[in-house]
């Protein structure tokens, strides 16, 4: 029997997220913004819902008087990304 | 294409968008290379000037490094900028070669304090085991050498203190830093 799939990760965005936070150790919001080619509003709904149920962490702060948001995973994250990854594959069987 | 291959290839290119660029290592090593190379020739070549005074051979080893120093930490945070991210590797990178900063001015600092007129073999066996440490979490062959072969040299002018520092200084770091360097910039443009 299939497991149940998680559901903050069935969305595409907040999967291309954590598909990208999940190889490297933190990223700015302007290059999830690209590599998740989402629009600024949705992608912050996105990262807010991550942050949430522990899936992320975000660190804003100021540089140069601008605001910047950086992003990273949780140990919650990974295990989540890897559940969701082990389910994805069973569905595919 | 059911929805599961969907997401399996969605993932595996989110993973892939996220390259390992060694590139501004390169050029970190380049830019030390040239600059203790170039500083160990003027020491060479104009020594009445640099040792006119008692400290004025400890300023010039020390205030141009931390100008050097300030110059790669501005240069790695702006490209960090441009990136937009950091890798695991970058950042296991960038906490070695902080550690080797903090390391080398506390040489520096104790050879002054005790006296010690010259921190060079100190300072190249620290290179060394940085470098060597550097090449093997990178696996990259040149870097590793460079750092075997400043060992060595580090071990031999331990057993002959007579030799000229600053030639030491020279080969030392041309083999260390500079061609490794110089071959890490030029792999990963020809990539």
């Amino acid at each position: 029997m299939n497991k149940s799939i998680d559901k903050i990760l069935f969305n595409p965005i907040r999967l291309k997220i954590v598909s990208t936070l999940i190889t490297i150790s933190e990223c700015d919001f302007k290059h999830l913004r690209k590599v998740t080619e989402s629009t600024q509003g949705n992608l912050s709904i996105q990262l807010k819902k991550l942050k949430e149920n522990g899936y992320i962490h975000i660190e804003k702060s100021f540089k140069n008087n601008y605001p910047q948001t950086t992003c990273s995973i949780t140990k919650k994250g990974k295990r989540k990304f890897e559940e969701f990854f082990e389910t994805i594959l069973t569905y595919k069987k | 294409m059911d929805a599961s291959e969907k997401q399996i290839e969605m993932i595996s290119k989110m993973i892939n968008s996220t390259k390992e660029n060694l590139q501004p290592l390169s050029v970190n090593f380049i830019f030390w290379g040239s600059l203790i190379v170039g500083m160990s020739l003027i020491h060479y070549i104009f020594p009445q000037f640099i040792q006119s005074t008692k400290y004025s051979s400890l300023l010039f080893w020390t205030v141009i490094p931390l100008i050097g120093m300030t110059i790669t930490v501005f240069y790695n945070i702006k490209n960090r900028k441009n990136i937009g991210y950091e890798t695991h590797l970058s950042r296991v990178i960038k906490i070695i070669w902080g550690v080797f900063n903090v390391s080398w001015f506390l040489l520096v600092i104790i050879s002054l304090l005790k006296g010690v007129n010259n921190p060079v073999p100190d300072i190249l066996f620290l290179l060394s085991t940085t470098l060597l440490i550097t090449g093997l979490i990178i696996k990259f062959r040149p870097i590793l050498l460079g750092g075997f072969l400043l060992m060595l040299f580090t071990v031999y002018i331990n057993f002959n203190p007579t030799i000229n520092f600053l030639l030491v200084n020279m080969i030392g770091v041309t083999l260390g830093m500079l061609i490794p360097g110089i071959t890490l910039y030029t792999s990963k443009l020809d990539e």
